[in-house]
C-alpha cells in the first residue's frame, strides 16, 4: 500500500529512470524534498543537475520550463502551491498552448507543471484554492488532477510523456490521507480518460481530485436513504472523456457536478454545460453543481464550511432527485 | 576607442554595535533615550510573543506560524522610525512591525489561529495587511508611494521582503517605478540567510542584495539588521530622503531566521546547526541589552522589569485571543464588495440553512451572531 504522494514520487523517479532527458526544478524540491516531500530522496539519486532548487520566483520557473523543453530537455516544474500560481499564467496563456501552432509545429512544449490545489488542510490564505479553472479555459494544454495513489503514478508517467504541456495538479490534502495499491513496474494511466469511482443508478456525480473521495462518503449517506450514485473520477479535466461522461449520465439519468472550486466561471460549469448539449434527452431533471461559494476562501477556522463537504454533495444529489415534473 | 568607465556604484555597510554592546560614535544615530527604551521593549515583547505562539502552535491552539526569532530588531526599528500616516508593508514574518506600531497581539494570534477577525491595526495607521503570496506587495507599496507623492503628503511607504523576495520580478519593476519617479519607497529587505531551504548565495550571484538598488537608481546600503541603532539609522535617513522628495532607497539588512521557516518546516535537513550556532551569538536583543547597561540607560533591574512586563502582557493577549468566540461561518460572506450580487446572496441563505441542519444533527455547537457588514 502507498500514499498518493508516494505515487507520484515513485511516478517522477520512474520517468526519470526511463528518460534521461527529464529533470525536475523549483522552489526547495531539491534538499528539502519539497516542502510537503512529494520529491524527497530525488535529488539524493538523480543528482542537483536533474533536480534543480530554483530561486524564488515562478514566472520564471514557468518560462524556463518553456525554454528548457525547446531544448529537447523534459522539465517536470513545481509550482509550491496552486495559490501562488497566478504569476505563470502570463507563460501558460500567452505561450504554453500556443508555441506548437505559432511556429507551425516545429517547436513543441513536452513539459509538466505540477501545482498542489485545494483545502483544508489547516494552512493560512493561498494555501488552499482550486484554481483548475484558469488552467482548463487555456487552449493548447492537457490538465489532470488523481486521486488514487495508482493513478497519481500512472497519470505522472503518461503527463511526462506527453508530447504537449500538461498541467498536473495534486490535491493536496489526499496526500498522505489516501492509500491504495500501486503497481511496481513503470506503467501510464491514458490522458483524456475517465475511472468509474463507484457504481450506482439513480444519479451520476462527476468529480476530480479530493472531492471524488468527499463524494463517495456523501454516496454511503445516500445509500442509507436507497439512493445509488455512480461517480465519475474525470482524472483527465481537459480534454474531457466525453463519452465516459455521457454514457454514465444516460444511465442514470441525473448529474451532479462536484467540485472544491467556486461555482461561478468553474471547470464544473463546463461540464454541465457539455452534458446538458449532449445528454440532453436523457436527463431527468437539469444538473446541479457543488462548489464553494462564490467569496474570498475564509481561513481554516470556516474553511470546511466554504469547501462542500459530503452534506453538501447529498443536498445536491437529492435536489436533481427531488425537481418537480423533473421526470419525463 | 578605449572602454570608458560610464558609471561606478559602491555599497556601504553600516554597523554601530560590536558584539559586547560597545558601539562606535561616530556612526551612531541622533536618537533620545525614550526611543531606545521603547524599541528595547516592542522587541522583547516581539521575542516573548514569537516564545508563545510557538508553544500554542504546538499545543494545536494555533496554525502554522511562522517564526520571528533573531530578527526582532528588522521588524521593530524601521516601523519605530514611522509616523502613523506613513505605509508599512511587513511581510507574513513581520508580526513584529505590526506590533511596533500599536496593534494587538491578540489579533495576530487569531490570524494565525486561522480566524479572519485577525486583521486589526489600529484605526489611525497607515498598516497594510501582509501578502502571503511573497513579493506582490512589492509594486503595490510602490503604488503607495506614488499616491501619497502625488497627493502632496510626505509620508513614504515601508516595504518589507525577505532575501528570496528579492528573486521575484515585482522587485524590478517596483524599483523601477520607484527610480523613476523620484517616489517615496523603502525597499526593506530583511536578509534572513534562508528562503526556506535556498540559501542566501544560491538566491542570487550578486555579493549583496542592497546593490540590486542601484540598477535602478535608487539609493543603495546593506546594514547590519541585528544591530539596532545601526537599522535606526539607515532608516531614519531613507525616510528623509523619501520625505525630501529625493527618491527611493534600498535596504538590504544582514540577520538571521534563528527558527525553522515555520513550524511546518524541518531547517535540520538543508542547514548546519553550527551556522544556527554562530548567529546566535550575534543576537539583537543581547547585543542591544549590552549596549543599554553599558550606556547606563537601563539597569538589571530595568531589564528585568521590562521582561517582566513583557511577559504579563503577552499572557494578558493570549488569554484574550482565546476568549474570542468562535466565528460564525457567515462571517465569511461579509465584506466581499460593497454590495453582494444575487448568487452570493443566494449562497448566504444556502450556507445558513445547512448550518441550521448541521444544529439539528447536533454536529455544530450555538452559534455567535454573525458579523461584518453583508450585503
Ligand atoms: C509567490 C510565492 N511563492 C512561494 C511561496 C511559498 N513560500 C513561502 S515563504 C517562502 C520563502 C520566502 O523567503 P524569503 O523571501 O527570504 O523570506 P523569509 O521567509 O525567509 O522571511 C516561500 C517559497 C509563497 N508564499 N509565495
Amino acid at each position: 500500500m502507498k500514499n498518493l504522494l508516494q505515487g507520484i514520487n515513485e511516478g517522477l523517479k520512474q520517468a526519470m529512470e526511463a528518460d534521461e532527458r527529464v529533470i525536475l526544478l523549483g522552489e526547495d524540491i531539491g534538499k528539502n524534498g519539497g516542502v510537503f516531500r512529494v520529491t524527497d530522496g530525488l535529488q539524493k539519486t538523480f543528482g542537483p543537475k536533474r533536480v534543480y532548487d530554483t530561486p524564488l520566483a515562478e514566472l520564471g520557473i514557468a518560462g524556463a520550463a518553456v525554454g528548457l523543453a525547446l531544448t529537447g530537455l523534459r522539465p517536470v516544474a513545481e509550482i509550491q502551491f496552486s495559490g501562488f500560481s497566478p504569476p505563470i499564467l502570463d507563460q501558460v496563456i500567452c505561450h504554453f498552448g500556443r508555441m506548437r501552432n505559432r511556429t507551425g509545429g516545429r517547436n513543441t512544449l513536452p513539459l509538466v507543471i505540477r501545482l498542489p490545489q485545494g483545502g483544508l488542510i489547516h494552512a493560512p490564505e493561498h494555501h488552499s484554492e482550486a484554481p483548475e479553472a484558469y488552467y482548463c479555459h487555456t487552449t493548447g494544454i492537457k490538465v489532470v488532477m488523481p486521486s488514487t495513489p495508482e493513478d497519481a503514478k500512472g497519470l505522472m508517467i503518461a503527463a511526462i510523456e506527453d508530447p504537449d504541456p500538461v498541467i498536473y495538479f495534486e490535491p493536496k490534502r489526499l496526500y498522505r490521507l489516501i492509500k491504495g495499491e500501486v503497481p511496481a513496474e513503470k506503467y501510464s494511466t491514458p490522458l483524456g480518460k475517465c475511472r468509474i469511482a463507484r457504481e450506482g443508478t439513480d444519479c451520476t456525480v462527476i468529480t476530480w481530485g479530493a472531492m471524488v473521495h468527499t463524494s463517495l462518503k456523501a454516496a454511503q449517506e445516500l445509500e442509507k436513504d436507497g439512493i445509488s450514485i455512480e461517480i465519475v473520477d474525470l482524472r483527465t479535466l481537459t480534454p474531457i472523456d466525453i463519452e465516459g461522461v455521457i454514457a454514465s449520465v444516460k444511465k442514470t439519468g441525473r448529474a451532479v457536478v462536484a467540485h472544491e472550486a467556486p461555482n461561478t466561471g468553474s471547470w464544473a460549469a463546463e461540464v454541465s454545460s457539455l452534458v446538458h448539449e449532449r445528454a440532453f434527452d436523457a436527463l431527468k431533471a437539469p444538473v446541479e453543481r457543488v462548489g464553494s461559494w462564490d467569496i474570498r476562501q475564509p481561513l481554516f477556522k470556516t474553511e470546511h464550511f466554504y469547501i462542500p463537504d459530503a452534506h453538501r454533495v447529498v443536498r445536491g444529489v437529492n435536489k436533481t432527485l427531488s425537481r418537480v415534473g423533473a421526470v419525463r | 576607442m578605449p572602454f570608458t568607465t560610464v558609471a561606478e556604484h559602491k555599497t556601504e555597510h553600516l554597523s554601530v554595535l560590536s558584539a559586547d554592546g560597545s558601539f562606535d560614535a561616530s556612526v551612531a544615530p541622533d536618537i533620545s533615550k525614550e526611543k531606545l527604551l521603547e524599541m528595547y521593549t516592542v522587541m522583547t515583547r516581539i521575542r516573548v510573543f514569537d516564545e508563545r505562539a510557538i508553544k500554542l502552535q504546538r499545543q494545536g491552539r494555533l496554525g502554522t506560524y511562522p517564526q520571528i526569532l533573531g530578527q526582532e530588531a528588522t521588524q521593530c526599528v524601521p516601523a519605530l522610525c514611522l509616523e502613523p500616516k506613513d505605509w508599512i508593508l511587513p511581510t507574513y514574518r513581520g508580526q513584529g512591525s505590526y506590533f511596533a506600531r500599536g496593534m494587538q497581539m491578540r489579533y495576530s494570534l487569531m490570524y494565525w489561529g486561522g480566524d479572519d477577525r485577525g486583521v486589526q491595526y489600529p484605526k489611525e495607521n497607515n498598516d497594510l495587511m501582509f501578502s502571503i503570496p511573497v513579493g506582490a506587495h512589492m509594486t503595490q507599496a510602490m503604488g503607495l508611494a506614488w499616491g501619497e507623492k502625488l497627493k502632496g503628503t510626505k509620508n513614504v511607504a515601508v516595504c518589507w521582503i525577505g532575501d528570496g523576495a528579492s528573486s521575484k520580478g515585482d522587485f524590478h519593476e517596483a524599483m523601477t517605478f520607484a527610480g523613476v519617479h523620484k517616489l517615496p519607497l523603502i525597499m526593506f529587505i530583511e536578509n534572513n540567510g534562508w528562503a526556506i531551504s535556498l540559501s542566501r548565495k544560491e538566491q542570487c550571484a550578486a555579493e549583496t542584495l542592497a546593490q540590486k538598488g542601484h540598477g535602478y537608481g535608487a539609493h543603495s546600503i546593506q546594514v547590519d539588521g541585528n544591530d539596532p541603532l545601526a537599522v535606526y539609522k539607515v532608516v531614519s535617513e531613507a525616510v528623509a530622503r523619501g520625505r525630501a522628495g529625493e527618491g527611493p532607497t534600498v535596504i538590504e539588512a544582514l540577520t538571521y531566521r534563528i527558527s525553522n521557516h515555520t513550524t511546518a518546516d524541518d531547517a535540520s535537513r538543508y542547514r548546519s546547526n553550527e551556522e544556527v550556532e554562530e548567529w546566535k551569538k550575534k543576537d539583537p536583543l543581547d547585543r542591544f541589552r549590552k549596549h543599554l547597561l553599558k550606556t547606563g540607560i537601563l539597569d538589571d533591574a530595568g531589564i528585568e522589569t521590562i521582561q517582566k512586563e513583557a511577559e504579563e502582557y503577552v499572557v494578558g493577549e493570549v488569554k484574550a485571543y482565546e476568549a474570542f468566540d468562535k466565528p460564525n461561518p457567515l462571517n465569511m460572506f461579509a465584506n466581499n464588495s460593497e454590495k453582494a450580487p444575487w448568487h452570493v446572496i443566494e449562497q448566504r441563505a444556502e450556507l445558513e440553512e445547512i448550518l441550521k441542519e448541521k444544529q439539528i444533527r447536533n454536529e455544530i455547537p450555538e452559534l455567535p451572531a454573525a458579523e461584518g457588514r453583508f450585503p
